[in-house]
């Protein structure tokens, strides 16, 4: 799982995007926008044919110090490690369809809990050696045996039994347990292959880029905190079906520069000392929407940022205090005010790029009267300061977190109108990692961005990471159940139901959907994002110059 | 921020450097006209009306006070200033540029940056003046022991002191910071520790000055035992040059603490710090000026009082 | 000489020692608990760490034992050069520092050089003049130097000279011109500083004998600057120079947060965000080291450079007019 994060006090970007569901929106809200469906990068996208050669510099806000796609769970490090692995299965961006990759085609047993991959006979590493059943296995016993320090992958691998080899080009993955989102997991880059040598690299050596992958792209050069060089892979035939040819990549070499300034992101996209970035504050994007540039937009998939209840705090175990929080969100007012036009207030815990996603309508709908009368009728009433008490004590409790606090000042300044006091603890992201592992937080706040429904169980199942900390009631039955079931109608309805009673309850407070924004020079073309909202350059190319 | 070093810097320097002697502690005192300053309370009267003359022709120096005297007033009275309310704004007012409305214009979630930056005052100046307060005490006391005591204890706190000056005093508080955590009273102890080594060697200069004194030296001979002497007439007769130190420091410690804040490890968001208002301005620079360039005068304008106060003190000392 | 120098290096060792153990036991008073920093590594988010990973990564890295182990343990291990390794990227927190070094020596090397020209043009320039108001404006100008936020002034140039007006580009590490706004950035407050002393002590020159001798003698008000007063006043900041060069170390961490430099002061932010305690430790001391061994080149140049600790009176008038010849 991740939090998709740009290092803490900076701004990430803002930016609506869409389904194909929601394509027409998205057509509406950016006109000249390239293909639909937030795949094309945007006005250069239909500039005609592609031509192989050039460079692309492209800037990201900060090195986490490791490239290693088995191991990163920070945006920026994703969008560099991507590149440098296949995986075995791809998502479509506009259907979310799972399509073949490296695996021609597979099988799923009833239950979800046994997978059968067919891989294609001529795919090879980056050395050349080939990509076979074994070397599957060896991938993913590896990443098991990672543990923690593969955050994503050792998730998709819960219940993992092992991997059997029934061929050369055949290989099985059981699980001990029905894990109906092991198919979508298989597409994502924390499953990617990495040749079988590198598994037994140290996870710093291959933090340091010193893997060897299965992608388009290898790493040429990678400088701590300055920069990395990726360089195509000759010979690379395999593109997925979701991408739109199969041959080498297009970019020589792609170079990710680490800009932790917004300012000087803004200004080196300006001067053309970068051709592309997706971190271009929310104020600064206007002036990139044409004058020989482009922005492309797409909210990413998953949970939506949600402040997340610990209730086995006192305050937070108070339902009619989750609820009226919940209420006291003016969630169009945020947008309006602290994200890009295009940008989506929430209306799930899902967000809307989300497979199985469905809006929840008027239940995040803002109602200070409502949020007011459900304060009252709990007994806190307003005191001197405008800040309710009851029973001497004050209604205030503390988010604590690590972003960019933008959106959280002004839910902080919108609880304020019902008399709720939040208090904004910002602190690192170590800090608040060791809050949440201790349980020590009275409201957690972040997102997690996956293109498969079961992100809403990791979280919340009781039986699962169980962020609020709460005893099992009826809606982990219906997480759990969703799980193990790879019927889409039956999924469909579990999801839904989920979402529906997490929001009742208020176990889940969404606040906005995060998206990804590309701002590029326009001599850029077909940049686009993959299913999770991940940046692709492998069908990326540039003007000749 | 070698700025934040330097009010300091002259005077850590000839001590810090090199092998310090007594001498040259005094030397650089001197140059301050710091060991000079007028102890003499009987005299106090003739000064005022001197000052009186002196200020008249010293129009930079009513400036400094007026605006020292200022944000005082900021911090101890906002809503004198200003009606409006620097945590809540008005979101479709979101980056107006100056006007009569929002004479600082207003910030990305409509908050009006003049409200701000007098609310912050408070913040800022609290956290300052906590970290002069660390540095005083905890270095006087160390002087004070050391110039009185000698021996051992003399030579102890001397390393310590030259531990303190190798390292450049933002990597000192940066360091600090990272033991204790994010929040504006670590902030102004990892502050107050950077000035911790000048306070303790101009302090001990002054007791070791005094405490070879000839009425020290007669009081020790007529038998008062040492705390005695220490709190009868080695303190008193030293906190002069101290507190003329307390000046320099302070504009110094507006520097670091702003410069803390900026990096982020002041209050937490909302709060109106002055760093933090420049930091909230920087991913604006290209639209909104306003909130980098109006709350960053106001810390020049105040570091410039501050520091144009303690030169003053300095010449007083020096007419003396 | 001999036995000076050795006792100055003994000096120099001992304050990296005290500075090392001091720095060591503060950071090691972390509330956080370092297996679980480890175990976050790149900030991406890990929704749960097993308990037993804890244990083995405290395992690891040998920090279930005593405190005084540990500490003994550190400090053999950085007396040979190895500050343990970091908790972000495992990588050994030495050759972090060695990596960022060279970006950090470029910009505070032109900011030591923009210092020092400009800080003696101000000095000289605030004493020279026969204009009584020319002097003082300029006067002013160094307050006005060290009053100045660092972060303040790198963001106005950034503003004005890169967006407003695009002379210089905004990343920081793309050759001598990127070089410019960064250093004159840091070069500011150390420029303003220098000027201070340098003017302060040019005024107190001009008062000694040697001068008025040389202006009885009827030489120029040039030459009598440059070839007496000036050289003379130069010495004593000449012995700034390690709270200089201290203060441009610590003023690159505001001018590379602020231009998004590569650099020592980034990794010192981005360690202290991330507390990264060993990456901050060999900052700490790296910092020190730097100190030690400029204040004791300083104090072992000095002397062959003050006429006034060597020689009296004659040698030195003589010294001064062979240097003006």
């Amino acid at each position: 799982m991740t939090t998709t994060s740009h290092s803490h006090r900076r701004r990430h970007t803002a930016a609506g995007g869409a389904l194909a569901a929601t394509a027409a929106l998205l057509l509406s809200a950016c006109s000249g926008g390239g293909a639909a469906g937030g795949s094309a990068a945007g006005a250069g996208g239909a500039a005609g044919e592609p031509v192989a050669g050039g460079n692309l510099t492209f800037a990201i806000t900060v090195d986490s110090h490791c490239i290693d796609p088995q191991q990163v769970g920070n945006n920026d490090a994703i969008a560099v490690a991507r590149q440098t692995v296949a995986s075995l299965t791809a998502q479509d961006p506009e259907t979310a369809e799972i399509v073949p990759w490296l695996a021609e085609s597979w099988e799923v047993n009833d239950d979800a809990s046994s997978y059968t991959f067919h891989l294609r006979e001529d795919a090879t590493f980056a050395d050349g050696t080939p990509i076979d059943a074994e070397s599957v296995k060896t991938n993913f016993d590896a990443i098991v045996a990672l543990g923690a320090t593969a955050s994503l992958g050792s998730q998709y691998l819960v219940g993992y039994e092992g991997t059997t080899v029934v061929d050369d080009r055949t290989v099985r993955v059981d699980f001990s347990a029905p894990s109906a989102q092991f198919l979508q997991a298989t597409s994502t880059f924390s499953l990617g292959l990495l040749a079988p040598e590198s598994a037994s690299l140290s996870a710093e050596e291959r933090c340091a880029g010193k893997f060897v992958g299965s992608g388009p792209f290898a790493v040429q050069s990678y400088t701590q905190d300055q920069e990395v060089v990726l360089e195509k892979v000759a010979g690379y035939a395999w593109g997925s079906q979701a991408n739109s040819h199969t041959g080498e990549a297009y970019l020589d070499t792609v170079t990710f520069k680490v800009i932790p300034e917004a300012s000087v992101r803004t200004g080196a996209l300006q001067s053309g000392q970068i051709d592309a970035t997706a971190a271009i504050s929310t104020v600064d994007l206007p002036q990139f929407d044409g004058n020989g540039f482009s922005l492309n937009q797409r909210a990413n998939p998953g949970v939506v940022y949600n402040l997340f209840p610990n209730e086995s705090s006192e305050l937070a175990a108070d339902e009619a205090v989750r609820r009226a929080i919940l209420k006291g969100i003016d969630r169009q007012q945020i947008v309006d005010t602290v994200l890009s036009a295009q940008d989506a207030p929430a209306t799930a815990v899902l967000s809307h790029s989300t497979p199985l996603y469905e809006s929840l309508g008027d239940a995040l709908a803002y109602d200070p009267e409502g949020a007011k009368k459900l304060l009252e009728d709990a007994g806190w009433v307003e005191g001197a300061d405008g800040i309710r008490e009851k029973d001497g004590k004050k209604l205030t409790t503390t988010v604590t977190f690590w972003q960019t606090p933008d959106a959280l000042e002004l839910v902080q300044q919108q609880l304020r109108q019902i008399g709720f006091d939040l208090q904004l603890n910002f602190v690192t992201v170590a800090e608040s990692q060791a809050a949440k592992e201790s349980g020590d937080f009275d409201f957690d706040y972040y997102n997690l961005t996956r293109s498969d429904p079961d992100v809403l169980r990791t979280i919340f199942s009781a039986n699962a990471r169980n962020i609020n900390q709460r005893d099992a009631e009826e809606v982990d039955d219906l997480l759990d159940r969703s799980a193990a079931t790879t019927d889409q109608a039956e999924r469909q309805e579990l999801v839904t139901q989920a979402s529906q009673l997490l929001v009742e309850k208020a176990h889940a407070i969404p606040v906005y959907e995060l998206s990804t924004t590309i701002a590029a020079s326009e001599k850029v073309h077909d940049l686009k994002f993959e299913a999770s909202s991940r940046l692709d350059f492998y069908d990326a190319w540039v003007d000749a110059a | 921020m070698s700025a934040t070093t330097d009010a300091r810097a002259t005077t850590e320097h000839a001590s810090g450097a090199s092998g310090v002697t007594d001498r040259e502690d005094a030397r650089l005192l001197q140059r301050h006209g710091l060991t000079r300053v007028p102890r003499d309370k009987d005299r106090a009267a003739g000064r005022a009306r001197r000052a009186a003359g002196h200020l008249s022709r010293r129009p930079g120096l009513v400036l400094a006070g007026l605006v020292l005297l200022l944000v005082t007033a900021w911090a101890v009275a906002p809503h004198a200033f200003t009606a409006q309310d620097p945590l809540n704004g008005v979101p479709a007012d979101r980056l107006q540029p100056p006007s009569a409305a929002h004479w600082f214009g207003t910030d990305h979630l409509g908050r009006d940056v003049w409200t701000r930056a007098v609310h912050g005052a408070s913040l800022t100046l609290r956290t300052t003046a906590l970290a002069v307060v660390v540095g005083v005490v905890v270095g006087s006391l160390l002087g004070l022991l050391a110039g009185f005591l000698r021996g051992w204890v003399d030579d102890l706190v001397g390393r310590v002191v030259d531990v303190l000056l190798a390292i450049p005093s933002i990597l000192l508080s940066l360091a600090i910071i990272t033991a204790l955590g994010f929040g504006p009273v670590k902030v102004a102890i990892a502050v107050g520790v950077g000035s911790v080594a000048t306070f303790a060697r101009v302090m001990r200069a002054e007791v070791l000055r005094v405490s070879t004194s000839v009425y020290v030296e007669a009081a020790r001979a007529s038998g008062l035992r040492w705390p005695a002497v220490l709190a009868r007439h080695v303190l008193p007769n030293s906190s002069g040059p101290v507190l003329a130190l307390v000046a320099l420091d302070f504009g110094t410690a507006v520097l670091a603490v702003s410069a803390l804040s900026f990096l982020g490890y002041g209050n937490p968001p909302p709060a109106p710090e002055w760093g933090a208002l420049v930091s909230g301005g920087r991913d604006y620079l290209a639209t909104a000026w306003w909130l980098t360039t109006l709350p960053g005068l106001v810390i020049v304008a105040v570091v410039l009082a501050a520091n144009r106060l303690s030169r003053a003190l300095e010449k007083t000392g020096e007419d003396q | 000489m001999a036995r000076y120098i050795l006792r100055r290096v003994g000096q120099g060792v001992f304050v990296l020692w005290a500075t090392f153990t001091i720095a060591f036991f503060v950071l090691y008073l972390l509330p956080s608990d370092p297996a679980a920093l480890i175990a976050a590594g790149g900030g991406g988010e890990v929704d749960q760490i097993d308990p037993a990973l804890l244990e083995e990564l405290r395992a690891q890295h040998g920090l279930d034992r005593p405190v005084i182990v540990q500490y003994g343990d550190a400090l053999w291990q950085a007396v040979r050069g190895d500050f343990g390794a970091s908790y972000l990227s495992g990588a050994p927190a030495t050759s972090l520092v060695a990596q960022a070094l060279p970006e950090t020596l470029k910009l505070t090397g032109v900011a030591l050089a923009l210092a020092v020209a400009g800080g003696a043009l101000l000095a000289v320039a605030s004493v020279f003049p026969r204009a009584r108001a020319l002097r003082q404006a300029l006067s002013a100008l160094p307050p006005l130097g060290v009053a100045l936020p660092t972060f303040f002034v790198g963001l106005l140039l950034l503003q004005w000279l890169s967006f407003r007006v695009p002379v210089f580009p905004a990343i920081g590490n793309e050759g001598a011109i990127s070089l410019v706004l960064p250093a004159v950035t840091l070069a500011v407050p150390a420029g303003a500083q220098l000027a201070q002393v340098l003017s302060r002590s040019l005024r107190g020159t001009l008062g000694e004998p040697y001068v008025e001798t040389a202006w009885a003698k009827g030489a120029g008000r040039g030459r009598v600057f440059l070839a007496h007063a000036l050289r003379n006043a130069a010495i004593p900041a000449f012995t700034v120079l390690g709270i200089m060069v201290g203060g441009l170390l610590g003023g690159a961490v505001v001018t590379e947060t602020v231009f998004s430099r590569v650099g020592l002061g980034r990794l010192t932010v981005q360690s202290v965000n991330q507390q990264d305690v060993p990456v901050v430790l060999a900052i700490v001391v790296f910092s020190a080291l730097v100190f030690v061994v400029v204040t004791l080149v300083v104090d072992l140049v000095y002397p062959l450079l003050d006429p006034r600790i060597e020689s009296s009176g004659i040698t030195e008038s003589r010294r001064s007019t062979a240097v003006a010849a």
